[in-house]
């Protein structure tokens, strides 16, 4: 049994109601290897993503005829929200505020449904119609290239590194190995292992449950689990006494100034932004000052281009090209 | 005449036991409301400090409690750990199964429509609908402790004095 298989029958299976395993079971396992993502939305065909395009799936297996594929139902969706949710609401009350929840295993699920407004602010999320199972990977290994770029061992510190990508392209993944490996330290690289704090707002990177990582990050990490990330660096770099702090998906101005104040506080920072390019960041608010700023020392730019973790570039503090992947590619995912 | 001095002990026995065990019934109403209303406290402070998920909230409310009211709360968190039941079936089905609470139709009717509601809210909701819960079973609490103590004497006396009226009057 693969990696994925194992992802499904572990975590994902349990959360689908019955009849929904069987027809995935039915396909080929090639085929589940390269899943991604698994798309429920009601009335409409059950998709599968795979690679950079979707699968249909019918009772006989994979179709590529709508109206042969088996098309889910509302109580489909109720059923899954409710197992997922575990009955409980108020327990993912901020995560669904933002549309989506983490379960076990840190797999991501994004919903969509009927918005409840009060005073301007989404305050529940109410007759889901759509449920997107974003399928979460440990690859050991695959910052392995990264490595050496966000190491200074003259001065024996880690880089302030900036992972940057559209969403799908191992962000969390690349993040989630690289901890894992500065955590371990590497001794042909001069560096020991490091002590790091983790930020896990959404619950993805440690896939913690009950406040315990499931997945391997190493000795040296600490987890701070489903808290704001601007509180939480805060909390961390006062508390546990970081030499780096790593954290997932910046974009508030809350965050910013909180990577700002750990950076001025001597520890090393690490993090994800969807973007496409250094240059796309120069124009978001709050981020876009960091940059103009130099607070980053290096810039890694990630594609999915030969699949998701495809190491594009690195740039340094002047945003000159240090890698590039013309020469070599490294792929994750 | 031995026989006739076996069967009055047995008469009265039984009508004394049946007397204690109507009584105990009494009795132990008010003492199963006041754990109810306990682990409803418990749940209240899992659900609003720490967001505690239902399956783990209804099993770690009863903390350092023992009897049918835990055990119900133990059923119910097991029914919604296992299966693919709503709060509501699963607190039914944990009150059919529960054969040792002594809960009338008014507590019955109040954990029904409290399930209703449980978990599908967030937890301003959630609050108010368990401070609700409170204030009933305060009142039917209240109401049961009086009964008992009205009652309980009552069926006792009445137990061991029906056993001996039997018998004279067989005698």
């Amino acid at each position: 049994m693969n990696n994925t298989q194992n992802i499904l029958t572990q975590y994902i299976y349990p959360m689908l109601p019955p009849h929904i395993p069987k027809l995935l079971m039915q396909l080929p396992g090639k085929l589940l290897a390269n899943l991604t993502e698994i798309r429920i939305r009601v009335n409409q065909p059950l998709l599968l993503v795979v690679g950079n395009h979707d699968v249909m799936v019918a009772d006989f297996g994979q179709t590529t005829i709508a109206a042969q594929a088996y098309h889910c139902t509302m109580q489909d969706l109720v059923k899954i929200f409710q197992v997922m949710c575990k009955n409980s609401v108020y327990a993912f009350e901020p995560e669904l505020q933002q549309g989506y929840l983490t379960i076990p295993g840190g797999h991501r699920v994004g919903l969509a449904g009927q918005a409840a407004v009060f005073d301007g602010t989404v305050k529940a999320l109410t007759r889901i119609s759509s449920l997107n199972i974003r399928l979460a990977r440990s690859i050991p290994g695959c910052a392995k290239l990264i490595l050496p770029f966000v190491i200074d061992s003259i001065n024996r510190r880690i880089y302030n590194t900036l992972l940057i990508s559209p969403p799908r392209c191992g962000k969390t993944t690349i993040l989630r190995d690289l901890i894992r490996q500065l955590s371990i330290g590497n001794t042909n690289l001069g560096i020991p292992g490091v002590q790091i704090g983790l930020v896990d707002e959404r619950s993805e990177i440690a896939a913690c449950e009950n406040g315990i990582p499931s997945i391997d990050l190493g000795p040296r990490v600490d987890v701070l689990d489903a808290c704001p990330k601007a509180k939480g660096l805060l909390m961390l770099i006062r508390s546990m006494a970081p030499e780096v702090v790593a954290t997932d998906e910046l974009g508030r101005a809350e965050d910013t100034a909180a990577i700002q104040e750990a950076i001025s506080a001597g520890v090393s920072v690490i993090a994800t932004i969807h973007s496409r390019t250094i240059y796309d960041l120069y124009t978001r608010p709050h981020i876009g000052e960091l940059v103009q700023h130099k607070a980053f020392d290096r810039y890694v730019i990630l594609s999915n281009r030969l699949g998701p973790g495809t190491i594009e570039e690195i740039y340094n503090t002047d945003q000159e090209k240090i890698y590039s992947h013309a020469n070599e590619v490294k792929v994750c995912g | 005449m031995w026989l006739k001095i076996i069967g009055s002990i047995i008469i009265i026995f039984t009508s004394t036991y049946i007397g204690f065990s109507l009584a105990s019934r009494y009795a132990e109403r008010p003492h199963q409301i006041r754990q109810l209303i306990s682990c409803l406290s418990a749940l209240k402070s899992l659900i609003n400090y720490v967001a505690v998920p239902l399956p783990e909230a209804l099993s770690q409310c009863t903390c350092g409690l023992v009897g049918p009211v835990t055990d119900f709360f133990h059923k119910t968190s097991i029914l919604l750990h296992n299966g693919r039941l709503t709060p509501q079936a699963a607190m039914d089905q944990a009150l059919k199964d529960s054969k040792q609470l002594v809960f009338t139709q008014a507590e019955r009717e109040i954990l029904t429509s409290f399930s209703a509601t449980l978990g599908s809210m967030d937890r301003e909701e959630q609050h108010k609908s368990l401070e609700l819960i409170h204030e009933q079973l305060f009142r039917i609490q209240k109401d049961a402790e009086i009964r008992c103590e009205q009652n309980v004497k009552m069926y006792r006396y009445l137990g061991v004095c029906s056993g001996l009226a039997i018998v004279i009057i067989l005698l």
